[in-house]
């Protein structure tokens, strides 16, 4: 009887160290709230503080270091790359992930500019809503506005934002054979799901542009679907 | 006097709902269902009868303000979800045209009146509430579900679509519907 009762908190023990092992913090330094189930009482007492308790506002002048974006940002894509079946496939994953953090930027971004405002705005028009991504996203997210906004010249429903020297690629030289892949498919997907929140369907992709100057010049393509237009014409 | 709110995703499926009866004194008193059927109704599936005949003329009964059969104080569950729905094609005429994410009752129906809030992303916030003067209190009260909301959607495990289960944010937003409706 003693046996495997000792034998059992053994091996408790040692699967609680190799715990503590994995992180070593503890379990502060993850954001989680603490999982409350639906049978939860209400007024339990809680051990640290959960999601909704934190300021949204306190992390404005906290950025996160270039570096460990770097490292994060080519893990994403090495776990990527050994999933899929080409390039094609590859950028279309980077996008879904960029459409992920698209979404909560833009409400995060929308939230800091304007809950101090007695009447919060939204962008309608597509125009400002486009200009809108070039300087506030791109601040939100890369500290700095993009570089250019142009209207293609042959097709009406295609706008493009360049970025001459896009932080995600920043550290990426990618090899000869897959040449057309562009990882600022990520930031496409961040373009997309704004455009998608604000109520402007498209389709939006990246294309590498380099010139003499910027060797890692990136055009964000988007290309707008036909209901956008024809609601931007009628609202004239 | 009660408040029905519900958050809608962007695919309008309903994502989190609240029932709050409010503490504070009701303009007018709310009848029991029996006493506000017609006098031919019998059984209380009438209540329903009525509530939906209403429905059907829910156009006419937008441009007659005070039209229409007074039903059951609207406890109805489902009558209640179905005025939210009626009044989500209104809610996206207004928010094409208006750049405010605040719309004051965008649709009336019988003595319910319908607030919204739409955020960026674009979730709906629908509010049915039986009070005409209290914009500022519904004002503030959106709000606070938005602050919440934005922070429910920033847990890396939540998508527009998830349910809201989260008993904090329920909580939370109880709190907030106290203080201020």
């Amino acid at each position: 009887m003693q046996q495997p009762h000792s034998r059992f908190s053994v091996l408790s023990n040692s699967s609680l160290s190799s715990a503590d092992l994995l992180s070593p913090t503890g379990s502060s330094r993850f954001s989680l709230p603490s999982a409350p189930s639906i049978n939860a009482t209400l007024g339990q007492t809680r051990q640290r503080p959960n999601i909704y308790d934190r300021n949204l506002n306190k992390t404005r002048s906290s950025e996160v270091s270039a570096s460990a974006f770097a490292f994060l940002f080519s893990e994403i894509v090495q776990y990527t790359q050994k999933r899929v079946s080409g390039i094609n496939d590859l950028e279309r994953r980077l996008n879904i992930l960029g459409y992920r953090v698209g979404m909560r930027v833009l409400e995060l971004m929308t939230w800091r500019a304007e809950s101090s405002s007695k009447a919060p705005k939204r962008e309608i028009r597509f125009l400002p809503a486009l200009m809108s991504i070039h300087t506030q996203v791109w601040r939100a997210v890369f500290g700095r506005p993009a570089d250019a906004i142009e209207k293609s010249v042959e097709n009406e429903d295609e706008y493009m934002i360049i970025d001459n020297d896009p932080l995600p690629e920043r550290h990426i030289s990618v090899p000869r054979d897959m040449s057309q892949l562009s990882c600022s498919s990520f930031t496409a997907g961040i373009v997309e799901a704004v455009l998608d929140g604000l109520g402007f369907p498209a389709r939006v992709t990246a294309h590498n542009t380099p010139t003499q100057q910027y060797p890692s010049r990136t055009t964000i393509l988007i290309k707008l679907e036909k209901s956008v237009l024809e609601r931007e014409e009628i609202v004239k | 006097m009660s408040h029905h709110l519900f958050l809608l995703s962007p695919s309008d499926t309903p994502i989190y709902s609240l029932t709050h009866y409010s503490s504070k004194p009701a303009q007018s008193t709310s009848y029991p269902l029996a006493s506000n059927l017609p006098t031919w109704s019998t059984s209380a599936f009438a209540g329903t009868l009525t509530a939906l005949s209403g429905a059907s003329s829910v156009t006419q009964s937008h441009h007659v303000p005070g039209g229409g059969v007074k039903m059951g104080g609207g406890q109805d569950r489902h009558v209640v979800q179905m005025i939210a729905n009626a009044s989500l094609d209104n809610i996206e005429d207004v928010m094409r045209r208006e750049n405010a994410m605040y719309l004051k009752s965008v649709d009336k129906f019988n003595e319910w009146t319908v607030s919204a809030f739409v955020t960026p992303g674009n979730v709906k916030f629908v509010l049915l509430h039986d009070q005409a003067k209290n914009d500022e209190g519904i004002r503030a009260f959106f709000h606070d579900v938005w602050e919440l909301y934005v922070k429910t959607m920033l847990n890396p495990f939540h998508t527009a679509h998830t349910v809201i289960r989260s008993a904090a944010f329920d909580a939370r937003v109880r709190a907030s519907a106290k203080k201020n409706l």
